[in-house]
């Protein structure tokens, strides 16, 4: 079978939903790294996300992953895509904190 | 997050495509154009089940540099490289006729605009060339970004800065040359064929890709600096090349003009006399052509501070018949 990206979805919901204010880039897709778009979008306090990756097999990593973000952060009635290419969970962590921190930033 | 003071001191090889992007021009000012949130994403590399990017490795927009307004194409290294696929290359062209439109406005609501007030257009080159997965559409990107730099001639400058991690080599080094102006620091690398390549096709023998002096020294912005394939180098901070592209944007179009490399029979003929210069001077190394230029103790230039390498390097002379620039 031809090789083919990889379209991921998952869904959470934080217990107390924090919106975000402004919609947010971040990241560069090189070698074992990623980036993302964090998008405010009404989703009932829903994040959904959309992973595009050519990796095959990491589901459950990624939905423990991307599930534990929601959970520290909070964030609700986001829609977040993430373009990756090889980054391994813990890069993955990482800069979607490091985003959350540009996200503060530019609210300052 | 880095602030646009930050960039002006922050390296200009360890930058990303948007932080060169938004530092080069004046604070602020900076305008991106179909950037990631417009998701221009590659239609083929899905197709292979390769990685893809929001902006395809490019970043594309507008600022300003003392009110004179500064379109700029960033190519991305850490993304394939920085290799130029179709839509990378389009965001390129795109950039330039942009640039080029706004030109032809101008000029039309101001019949007598200075030549020194109208848009310029800015490469960061940081690229191996031709995006291989996408190999048709990627060359024909390259031809119709040289398509738009000859349109843009006598009207819009198009400046070459080079100073990133990949360097700036196959098709995209024949852009860059094609260019106005090129301005690199010491670790800006520009050529055809790559380091890694030459060694694959030719050997170790011909070239050791792992000898860093060697493929700097070969490559790197002193040389292209000595051979006047770069008009100017300059420290590695972004505020360098800010600094020296706003000295670049006061001269006049003629000014511009005699800058370029190439471009005119003379230009040639120059080129052609430095190519014959290869054939009778044999070099065995870089060092042997920075010697023929006038360096006595060419050795010496290796290890020097960009500041003391221009205080005392001396370079190649204009080699067209009878005549020197």
């Amino acid at each position: 079978m031809a090789k083919q990206l990889l379209k991921l979805n998952f869904e959470f919901k934080a217990e107390q939903p924090m919106p975000i204010k402004e919609s947010l880039h971040y990241g560069v897709v090189g070698s074992g790294d990623m980036e993302v778009i964090i998008e405010k979008k009404d989703l009932a306090g829903k994040a959904k996300f959309q992973v595009v990756t050519p990796v095959v097999g990491y589901d459950q990593v990624w939905e423990k992953v991307l599930g534990r973000f929601i959970d520290e952060s909070n964030l609700g009635n986001i829609s977040v895509e993430i373009n990756d290419n090889n980054a391994t969970p813990e890069v993955v962590s990482i800069r979607l904190r490091q985003a959350l921190a540009e996200l503060a930033a530019m609210k300052a | 997050m880095k602030t646009w003071v930050d960039l002006q001191t922050d390296s200009f090889l360890d930058a990303n495509a948007r932080q060169r992007a938004i530092g080069l021009v004046d604070e602020g000012s900076f305008t991106e154009l179909a950037g990631p949130m417009d998701r221009l994403q590659s239609p083929h590399l899905p197709l292979l089940g390769e990685a893809v990017e929001f902006d395809d490795g490019i970043v594309t927009g507008v600022g300003l540099i003392a009110k004179r307004a500064v379109f700029i194409a960033s190519q991305e290294g850490r993304f394939i490289g920085g290799a130029v696929g179709e839509v990378h290359g389009a965001k390129m062209v795109a950039t330039l006729k942009l640039a080029l439109d706004s030109y032809e406005k101008m000029k039309k609501d101001n019949p007598s605009l200075p030549d020194n007030r109208g848009p310029v257009a800015v490469i960061s080159f940081e690229t191996g060339g031709v995006r291989l997965h996408e190999s048709n559409a990627g060359l024909l990107a390259h031809a119709e970004v040289v398509d738009q730099i000859q349109k843009c001639r006598g009207k819009v400058p198009v400046i070459a800065v080079i100073g990133s991690k990949v360097g700036c080599f196959g098709g995209m080094g024949f852009v860059a040359a094609q260019t106005d102006v090129s301005i690199m620091s010491p670790f800006g690398r520009l050529g055809l064929t790559g380091p890694e390549v030459i060694e694959q096709e030719m050997g170790k023998d011909e070239f050791d890709s792992s000898d860093r002096s060697l493929v700097y020294r070969t490559t790197g912005g002193k040389h292209k600096y000595i051979l006047g394939d770069a008009n100017y180098l300059v420290e590695d901070s972004i505020g360098s090349f800010r600094q020296k592209l706003s000295e670049v944007l006061s001269l006049s179009q003629d000014e511009i003009n005699a800058h370029r490399r190439i471009g005119s029979l003379r230009l040639v003929e120059n080129q052609l006399n430095k190519v014959r210069l290869s054939i009778t001077l044999k070099p065995k190394d870089s060092k042997d052509v920075w010697k023929y230029a006038g360096n006595d103790n060419p050795e010496s230039l290796v290890d020097l501070s960009t500041s003391d390498f221009l205080s005392v390097a001396r370079r190649l002379k204009f080699m067209a018949a009878n005549e020197e620039v």
